[in-house]
């Protein structure tokens, strides 16, 4: 059995709304998350990822329950389970006007760091994110990516045992995110840290991933290594259908599902734009089936029967974006 | 400890590299003491005299054979109808007069002269009434600045005679303005000074018939004479009260001696560097709110950093940026007065160890208020408005741009105004005055209760 790094138990979030009434953003969870492993918790936006993390890392106090940090209890004992633990937020929790230097010395002084020690972890808190020469620039002179590199540095310079990094590749580029992606695995396999990763793109949690939560209306919903999730849906394929605004009727998910190699048909219709945002995202009729390519043929003629003008075909392999549209009957969305 | 350092010294840095604080802070507080320093400065001595302070003596002492001490309340204070009628210049002739009306003749008319006038005409615009509730009311409408209230055991209580040998406590009630507060402690004082007077001149004369009594016990020759002088000894220790023989003068001197002047200088100085510190004390606001909305504030809360570290230290930096400015800015007052006169002047008073504590505890209760405000509301843009009406508020009830006594509704609320408060400590320190514990003592419980409530508030919030 490995060793635990966080335990959480019966942990619950309660809000009151302005009307009196109470919303659970967060039910009843129970985590244990391993020393050393990738551990991403994988959820849509408002799915409670962000609540949970922020009870297990002493931000707000949890309703019930309670998380344990290499045995210190979060509610009893926070300073004790906060020094070991590094915080690598989603948005760029720097002090702009500041050069990445102070910056790191500052929040190095937050963690009990200090005199000699400090400067030496800077350094090497520098060289690990590869920002020696630009360390007495101001913040706001750096280009995105090396602001994320600084965050994810002041996460690390205390030297913790566990670090959370809640969604680090949001708007970078991919050369950057590629980087961060490649940082995260020095972390588990150079400074043997446990990372804790909330992300809601599933192809990065299905790489980095040595285990993965899935969370979904404040419960997580499966956990397992990505190769135990897949199993749980089957070997299936997925034929991913664009359908743009047209709207399916029940009769042709019902013809799909009677289609030799065919478990199971779905229809995500598509979405308004909301205000702001570019277009409206199109409708998607997904088809489970053993063999996608060889149920390929009929479905599309099915499509045809109906009317339905097919914008694109796409097959897919099992990942864990099956899993998720398997347990919870919707896409994994923004 | 070094982690509330830190705070300050990231806080501090952060501060004085925004350019728009610097402004707020600095720039504009000296553009206006340069501007105010103009206004006031370049009017000759730039003295405003205090003068026709409107008070009511409410003389309730019963006239017998023990004298009227009552009386000379209100012969040193209010001029006759005749003297009043016409100018102060023979307010010592009307004076005496009055003293034969009240039965007392003192042998000689006093001099006309400079030195034998009576200066408390000049200073006081009294009015003798009867009914003590009636002179409260006016001093609670801001139609009177106090009301001296004489009782009517005044003078029995300090009269010795043969019956009673003993002088009884006696108490004037001086009804002052709260928004008055200099123009009432003079009129205190000066009630002080006259009852002084009126005791030791009973002490003494209850001293010498001690004496005497004394001395007749012991030799009985003696005793017979002083046995049939008695009866007939009646001394007149009232010519000691007339205001030719007053020795009260009114020569606006400090305790220590030293002459000094009212300078508007000071107080509209002191009113506006004290408002502008409000703004530099509402940067804390903004300062943990910008934090909030960036993600700084829950990175330092994630880290084993306390609630209370993280508040303190802010606290800390707004006390220091607080008290830099008011620093700067007195300094800037005083060189400008200095060159405005052509000499130099120290218009804080002379008291400069008094003037550091006042603003070191102004300082930390503007703080406070800053603590509690960037409880209280969730955005840096909401802490501006709040922030500025609150701001706004304690202005105008603290004097920083008219003055409040002239509104007799405002006057009860100036007590709430940490500016008021302030602004009362300076002007009295650089009028010579060292009774500033109440202000300093009410700034600090303000900004205590500030600070904890803002704690309080602070560690409520289910999501910072």
């Amino acid at each position: 059995m490995p060793e635990t790094m966080v335990q959480a138990r019966g942990l619950v979030k309660t809000y009151r709304r302005k009307d009196g009434s109470t919303v659970e953003a967060v039910r009843n969870i129970d985590l244990d998350i391993y020393k050393g492993e990738i551990f991403s918790l994988l959820g849509p936006n408002g799915a409670g990822k962000s609540t949970t993390i922020s009870m297990i890392s002493g931000l707000i106090e949890p309703t019930a329950g309670d998380a344990q940090i290499a045995r210190y209890s979060i509610t009893k004992q926070p300073m004790e389970a906060k020094k070991l633990l590094g915080i690598v937020p989603q948005d760029i929790a720097l002090y702009p006007t500041l050069s990445a230097r102070q910056n790191l010395d500052f929040f190095g002084r937050m963690y009990g760091l200090g005199g000699a020690e400090l400067h030496k972890r800077i350094d090497e808190v520098l060289d690990f994110i590869d920002l020696k020469e630009r360390q007495k620039d101001r913040i706001d002179t750096f280009s995105g990516g090396m602001k994320r590199r600084v965050n994810i540095g002041v996460g690390l310079l205390h030297r913790p045992q566990l670090v959370y990094m809640d969604e680090p590749t949001v708007g970078i580029d991919p050369q950057n995110r590629r980087r961060i992606l490649d940082t995260v695995f020095r972390l588990r396999d150079e400074q043997k840290m446990t990372v804790l990763y909330t992300t809601h793109l599933m192809e990065e949690s299905q790489e980095l991933s040595d285990r993965v939560g899935i969370i979904d209306h404040g419960k997580i919903i499966a956990l397992g290594t990505v190769g135990e999730l897949v199993q749980k849906v089957g070997e299936e394929d997925r034929l991913i259908l664009k359908v743009g605004q047209q709207k399916i009727a029940a009769e042709v998910l019902e013809r799909l599902k009677q289609v030799e190699q065919v478990t199971s048909a779905l229809y995500d219709p598509p979405q308004q734009a909301a205000e702001g945002a570019d277009e409206a995202t199109d409708g998607v009729i997904t088809v489970f089936a053993k063999r996608g390519r060889r149920a390929l043929p009929d479905v599309i003629q099915i499509a045809n029967d109906a009317s339905i003008d097919v914008l694109s075909v796409e097959v897919r392999e099992p990942d864990l974006e099956a899993v998720f549209l398997h347990l919870t009957g919707r896409a994994l969305r923004d | 400890m070094r982690k509330i350092l830190a705070i300050i010294w990231q806080a501090l840095s952060i501060a004085y590299s925004d350019r728009n604080l610097l402004l707020i802070m600095l720039a504009t507080p000296l553009a206006l003491a340069t501007i105010i320093g103009l206004a006031f400065g370049g009017t000759g001595s730039g003295d405003i005299s205090i003068e026709n302070i409107k008070i009511a003596i409410v003389n309730l002492d019963g006239v017998d054979e023990n004298g009227a001490n009552g009386q000379v309340f209100v012969d040193l204070l209010v001029p006759p109808a005749e003297s009043a009628a016409n100018s102060n210049a023979n307010a010592d002739t009307a004076a005496t007069e009055t003293s034969d009306d009240g039965g007392v003749v003192c042998g000689q008319t006093p001099d006309e002269d400079s030195s034998g006038r009576n200066v408390l005409f000049d200073l006081t615009d009294a009015v003798e009434m009867t009914d003590a509730a009636a002179a409260r009311a006016a001093v609670d409408t801001g139609d009177l600045v106090a009301a001296i209230i004489i009782p009517a055991d005044f003078s029995e209580n300090l009269a010795y005679t043969q019956d009673d040998s003993t002088l009884d406590p006696t108490s004037i009630e001086v009804y002052g303005s709260s928004a008055a507060l200099i123009s009432s402690s003079v009129i205190r004082s000066i009630t002080e000074s006259i009852a002084y007077q009126i005791a030791t001149g009973n002490i003494a004369i209850a001293a010498t018939f001690d004496t005497l009594i004394e001395r007749a016990f012991a030799r009985p020759a003696f005793g017979l004479q002083f046995q049939s002088a008695a009866a007939s000894f009646q001394p007149d220790f009232s010519c000691a009260f007339v205001p030719s023989f007053n020795p009260l003068r009114l020569e606006a001197q400090t305790v220590s001696g030293a002459r000094v002047e009212f300078d508007p200088l000071v107080i509209f100085g002191a009113s506006q560097a004290m408002f502008f510190m409000l703004f530099t004390a509402q940067g804390v606001a903004t300062n943990v709110l910008e934090e909030q909305r960036t993600g700084t504030l829950q990175r330092l809360l994630v880290s084993p950093t306390t609630r209370l570290t993280v508040l303190i230290g802010k606290l800390l930096a707004a006390f220091i940026n607080s008290l830099v400015q008011i620093t700067l800015l007195f300094f800037a007052f005083s060189i400008v007065a200095s060159l405005m006169r052509g000499e130099i002047r120290l218009i804080w008073g002379t008291h400069l160890p008094l003037v550091a504590l006042t603003m070191i505890v102004a300082s930390l209760s503007v703080a406070g208020l800053g603590v509690l405000l960037a409880s209280l509301v969730r955005t840096p843009e909401s802490a501006g408005t709040i922030g500025s009406m609150i701001n706004m508020a304690m202005g105008v009830l603290g004097g920083a741009f008219f003055n409040v006594q002239a509104i007799p509704l405002l006057q009860p609320l100036t007590a709430f105004s940490l500016i008021y408060w302030g602004t009362d400590a300076f002007t009295k320190l650089s009028q010579g005055f060292t009774d500033i514990g109440l202000n300093l003592l009410i700034l600090l419980v303000q900004g205590s209760v500030m600070f904890v409530a803002g704690l309080w508030l602070f560690n409520r919030r289910l999501k910072v």
